[in-house]
């Protein structure tokens, strides 16, 4: 089984000239978390998460300290938000490089690579570099749980 | 000739340093090796006598006490320690930036400051930020009483414990020696340093309920061995106090102390290495075998023959022109090679009959409070303005110029003065 088949086709993206108040709507509007950032000719460019978005009004605070159970109320940090400055830039200059696999790509190698590189969705290519899906940890994960449980059940 | 490669050998390690074009560390593991080629080649440095330069009293026991740390990091007892204050302030700006700086100093006198700092400063950055203020004055008055209140005793700075070892001073020397005048420079650091940042202390207290919300029990991960290793601690403060009638070293009470510990709490062990700084034990290693080969090519006497010219006079003023050389030195490059490389010259000047007990002291002052004046001078500046640069007011080299320049040269005033005014207080 590849990823291919268990990934969502109709993927919701983004170009790099777009401005993150572009990002943040789509994000909102679409209720994703992870959006491909794609060229004219839907070549995979980049990627931009909700990480990199949320970074801008959550303080990097969040990953200094091993322990928050003492914190019952962040206070002002609550009531951050991003800023107009923030939200006109390019989304080209906030994007990550994108970890990708190809269609083809195994459900155990597209969950390696997903562990390693900490994501939670993965976009996938055909040869060209062209975004064909994306597929989630939670579409892998299920997919692959399906397939063990019905190969289990035959006689 | 010797004189000359030896020269160039510690001056080349020390601008490595100064530029940071490598880790210190590395400087002074190349400078070593580089000292005992040159010296092996042109016969004026053995590896025998490298062995000999290093101190191994300082190394043992600055990882006694790091030992100690280790075992007493993980279980959250300073970001307890930082909550607690925090809330005694009752969200007042200037009395939780009296409070913090407090205990950041009063931990930095028994512990090793960089790791207080590396600790409390995290949670200073929470702390202020949920309140809704700037973390920058905290931060910077954190490191600098931390550095300032470190010299009041032979394990609370690096450059106390390297001088102590060479001068055979007790922790209770210090008690008497040091803690006044550092009681007296660290209030005046205070002072002015509430008034250099009145302007963002100004103001009521904010949102205490927000304060009231931190619940430092839910901070204290381990309470059982928190207690165990303040026991340790506590214990290990008594038998430095009571050092001369135990008639142990110090750097046998700090690792006897850290096996108690080890004994007691069982910790997996590869944890409690992985906290050790070796890359300060290495460092000064280095540094020790580089200013032996300086000793041993005869290098030094350049600088035995001006100190003995300049305590001609008399001693006070002596004092006063190690303790700001020194100060200078460390604000630019580093406390510990200037330190190192003074031991044996003021170590000469005993033996040409000087009296030398208050120009040990000139050292430890001008190595503690000189690291104020730049972000390089001390490892606790570093590790805030580290940990600045991932909040909404980075702290520049020039901000840290215009706030450490002052209290660096107010500390040092004190010093000097004490030497001046109070010289009978550093005399045997």
């Amino acid at each position: 089984m590849d990823v291919g088949s268990v990934m969502k086709r109709e993927v919701v993206s983004i170009r790099a000239d777009q401005t993150l108040e572009e990002a943040i709507r789509l994000l909102v509007d679409k209720r994703v978390g992870t959006l491909p950032v794609v060229d004219e000719q839907a070549r995979l460019v980049g990627i931009l998460g909700l990480r990199e978005i949320l970074q801008l009004c959550w303080p990097t605070l969040l990953d200094m300290l091993g322990n928050y159970d003492f914190v019952r109320d962040f206070g002002v940090l609550e009531r951050n938000d991003i800023s107009a400055e923030d939200r006109a830039k390019p989304v080209g200059q906030l994007m990550q490089p994108a970890t990708r696999v190809e269609v083809d790509c195994g459900l155990l190698r597209a969950e390696a690579v997903m562990r390693q590189h900490q994501l939670r969705d993965l976009p996938v290519v055909d040869e060209q570099n062209r975004l064909v899906g994306l597929a989630s940890w939670v579409d892998v994960g299920v997919a692959f749980l399906r397939h063990r449980s019905l190969s289990q059940d035959r006689p | 000739m010797p004189e000359l490669i030896s020269w160039a050998i510690f001056l080349i390690a020390l601008a490595l340093i100064l530029t940071e074009s490598v880790e210190r560390t590395i400087a002074a593991l190349g400078g070593a090796s580089a000292m005992l080629i040159g010296g092996g080649l042109l016969g004026f440095y053995s590896e025998e006598q490298a062995i000999e330069a290093v101190d191994v009293e300082t190394l043992t026991l600055l990882f006694g006490m790091m030992t100690l740390v280790a075992l007493l990091q993980p279980t959250g007892a300073f970001e307890y320690l930082a909550i607690q204050v925090a809330r005694l302030s009752r969200g007042r700006p200037i009395r939780m930036l009296v409070f913090l700086g407090a205990i950041t100093s009063l931990l930095s006198m028994v512990l090793d400051n960089v790791t207080t700092v590396v600790l409390i400063a995290p949670v200073t950055v929470l702390i202020t930020e949920i309140l809704g203020l700037s973390p920058m004055p905290f931060l910077i008055t954190e490191a600098l009483l931390s550095n300032t209140g470190g010299v009041a005793t032979l394990i609370g700075d690096p450059p106390n414990i390297i001088i102590g070892s060479a001068a055979g001073l007790t922790f209770n020397d210090f008690l008497v020696h040091s803690l006044p005048v550092v009681l007296v420079a660290w209030a005046a650091a205070l002072v002015l340093l509430i008034w250099m940042f009145r302007r963002e202390l100004g103001g009521g207290p904010v949102e205490p309920a927000v304060l009231q919300g931190l619940d430092p029990g839910q901070a204290l991960r381990d309470t059982r061995t928190a207690r165990k290793v303040t026991a340790v601690l506590g214990l290990t403060v008594v038998c430095f106090l009571l050092q001369s009638q135990l008639g142990l070293s110090s750097s046998l009470i700090a690792v006897s102390m850290a096996s108690v510990a080890l004994l007691w709490l069982r910790p997996p062990m590869d944890k409690v290495l992985d906290s050790i700084e070796w890359q300060v034990l290495v460092f000064f290693a280095g540094l020790f075998v580089i200013v032996g080969g300086l000793e041993a090519s005869g290098g030094l006497q350049v600088l035995e023959q001006l100190a003995l010219r300049a305590s001609a006079g008399h001693i006070s003023v002596a004092a006063v022109g190690i303790l700001w050389i020194t100060a200078i030195f460390s604000a630019l490059v580093d406390n510990i090679p200037i330190t190192v490389a003074l031991v044996p010259v003021i170590q000469h000047l005993g033996t040409q009959g000087v009296e030398i007990f208050p120009l040990w002291w000139a050292l430890a002052f001008g190595a503690g409070f000189g690291g104020n004046a730049t972000i390089i001078g001390s490892t606790a500046n570093l590790i805030v303005v580290r940990l600045s640069e991932r909040t909404r007011q980075p702290i520049t080299s020039r901000l840290w110029l215009r706030r450490g320049l002052p209290i660096m040269l107010i500390t040092c005033l004190i010093g000097s003065l004490a030497f001046l005014l109070a010289l009978p207080l550093f005399q045997r």
